[in-house]
């Protein structure tokens, strides 16, 4: 039993890395218009160079900080919640119904297939420019490594949990991507989007703590970074942990309500 | 039917295909209702994104906060224009060129430039340009310097150069997508060169910023505001509408030698 889900879902992903790599022009402008961050980091740079560097921050602390949260940006599953809304709007939920696989997973599978081809691109390149830019470099120990690779598995299971939890508001209501997109901007306040956490207020950084945007970006870079001590690091897997947890549990019960209100409009 | 002459000729067609449109499109008012919330929303995100940087320092590049507004406000009313009257072009024009549906309109007694790069518009981004603005007056009160009517007009001759910057880039990705037979990916780049408008060039270090001069992003919203905070280098008076007819020309030609070279998709 156990295995033939295995096979499934090692299909389901093959499948899908397969049309990653069919379309690999439309990924390549996909990363391109991931540059957003590199924008931030860019004006910080300035204010590095005029100002001096704030909250401590000089150029390499950005360079560090950014380049790892454009990658990391990459491996956010929220794609998930347009695929969602797409395939309730057209009926091809019902498709996805009938097969023997949960919906849920087979998005989750889709989207794993097309982050593994984007990895082999980008973590090359990501190697690339840790060795040829100046003032690029992660000090990191084996042991920090492994943390690390956790932090960002974390993050991608967390918000691939979370979207498709977001996601479900779609059998209420045909504005779930504008509900994903206010969630979003106003979390990418506190995940370390809009700006490294260190240079918000305090209060912001306080509550992001306890928030789930950060561990979905900000806690896998500052941990890269080298930017947490022992007590950090628990407490962001513990966080990251407990949401998870807790958008699991709600997806289980928003689903059982949902389905029911599902009608499929089309075959 | 009494026969229109030029100019004339060409806005009454525009305007025919524009009614249709709008009446198409306000029948959806929930969505035209979500979409005005939502432009509110991503308008406050990106003047509180901005108020990070100005934690740690009074200037960017020489900006204040204030007058980094106009800016964002700019970009903002720009980039409405480009989703209201351009994006949805360059996606039927794709469409059209996959299909052979273009080569419908390439029969049509009009200059197909017209006809190709106008016919459609999307009305939910019509309060873009209205918010972008609004939020260029808060720039400017912030900024606190006031205006001057030369100013003012200087300004507006500067924003028409830049919207027909913006015009002959997009028509430049027309041609490409006849050429691609497709325009999925083109869209990301026009999106991708208004990007770098978010913030005035200034805000970037050496040589990305000569580089944005002359590509020229610059002229999108840097120098239109300045002109209105009184600060402009008199040269891009000239420079500015100088640069936007070459690039208008130079694209119109473009698009018909591409369409010399066009073979036609439909049987």
């Amino acid at each position: 039993m156990a295995e033939t889900a295995l096979v499934a879902y090692a299909g389901l992903v093959r499948s899908s890395a397969q049309v990653a790599v069919t379309y690999r022009g439309r990924m390549v402008l996909w990363v391109l218009s991931g540059f957003f961050p590199l924008l931030l980091m860019a004006v910080w740079l300035t204010v590095v160079a005029e100002s001096g560097p704030p909250a401590g921050w000089t150029t390499a602390d950005f360079l560090a900080y950014y380049a790892a949260a454009a990658l990391v940006w990459h491996l956010s599953g929220q794609h998930i919640v347009w695929e969602w809304d797409q395939d309730m709007r057209s009926g091809d939920l019902s498709t996805k119904l009938l097969r023997p696989i949960h919906p849920f997973f087979q998005y989750a599978a889709a989207d794993l297939g097309h982050r593994l081809v984007l990895l082999t691109g980008l973590l090359p390149a990501f190697a690339v420019a840790v060795a040829l830019l100046p003032g690029l470099d992660y000090d990191l120990t084996p042991a920090d490594a492994v943390l690390v690779v956790a932090a960002v598995v974390l993050a991608y299971v967390l918000s691939i949990v979370m979207a498709s939890a977001v996601a479900l508001a779609g059998f209420w209501t045909t504005q779930t991507t504008n509900l994903w997109m206010l969630w979003w901007g106003l979390g990418s306040f506190a995940s370390g989007w809009v700006a490294p956490l260190e240079l918000m207020p305090e209060w912001l950084r306080n509550l992001a703590v306890v928030l789930p945007f950060r561990s979905t970006l900000g806690f896998p870079v500052e941990l890269v970074s080298g930017r947490l001590d022992g007590p950090e690091v628990a407490v962001g897997f513990l966080v990251g942990a407990v949401w998870t947890a807790g958008f699991a549990l709600f997806y289980v019960v928003v689903w059982r309500r949902g389905i029911r209100r599902f009608q499929a409009v089309a075959g | 039917m009494s026969r229109v002459r030029g100019w004339g000729r060409y806005a009454r067609i525009l305007a025919i295909c524009w009614r249709a449109a709008v009446a198409e499109q306000l029948e959806y008012r929930a969505d035209l209702a979500a979409k005005t919330v939502m432009s509110t929303f991503w308008l406050a995100w990106a003047a509180l994104g901005v108020s990070v940087y100005f934690r740690f320092t009074g200037d960017i590049g020489g900006w204040t906060y204030g007058e980094v507004l106009v800016v964002v406000g700019l970009f903002f009313a720009l980039n409405g224009v480009r989703q209201a009257f351009l994006e949805p072009n360059l996606e039927a024009l794709g469409e059209g060129v996959r299909r052979g549906t273009l080569d419908h309109l390439l029969t049509r007694p009009v200059d197909s430039q017209v006809l190709v790069s106008l016919r459609h518009v999307d009305m939910h981004n019509l309060v873009d340009p209205v918010l972008g603005l609004v939020l260029v007056a808060i720039g400017v009160r912030l900024a606190g310097r006031g205006v001057t009517p030369g100013g003012v007009a200087a300004f507006l001759l500067l924003l028409l150069a830049a919207l027909v910057l913006l015009y002959a880039l997009v028509l430049c990705l027309m041609c490409l997508a006849v050429l691609l037979v497709g325009a999925d990916e083109l869209s990301t780049v026009s999106f991708s060169v208004i990007e770098l408008s978010r913030f005035p060039v200034q805000a970037y270090r050496q040589p990305l910023q000569t580089l944005l001069v002359v590509v020229p992003v610059a002229l999108l919203t840097t120098v239109p505001a300045q002109a209105l905070l009184g600060r402009l280098d008199p040269i891009w008076l000239i420079a500015s509408p100088l640069a936007a007819t070459l690039a208008l020309v130079a694209a119109s030609v473009g698009w018909h030698r591409v369409l010399r070279r066009y073979t036609g998709a439909s049987a």
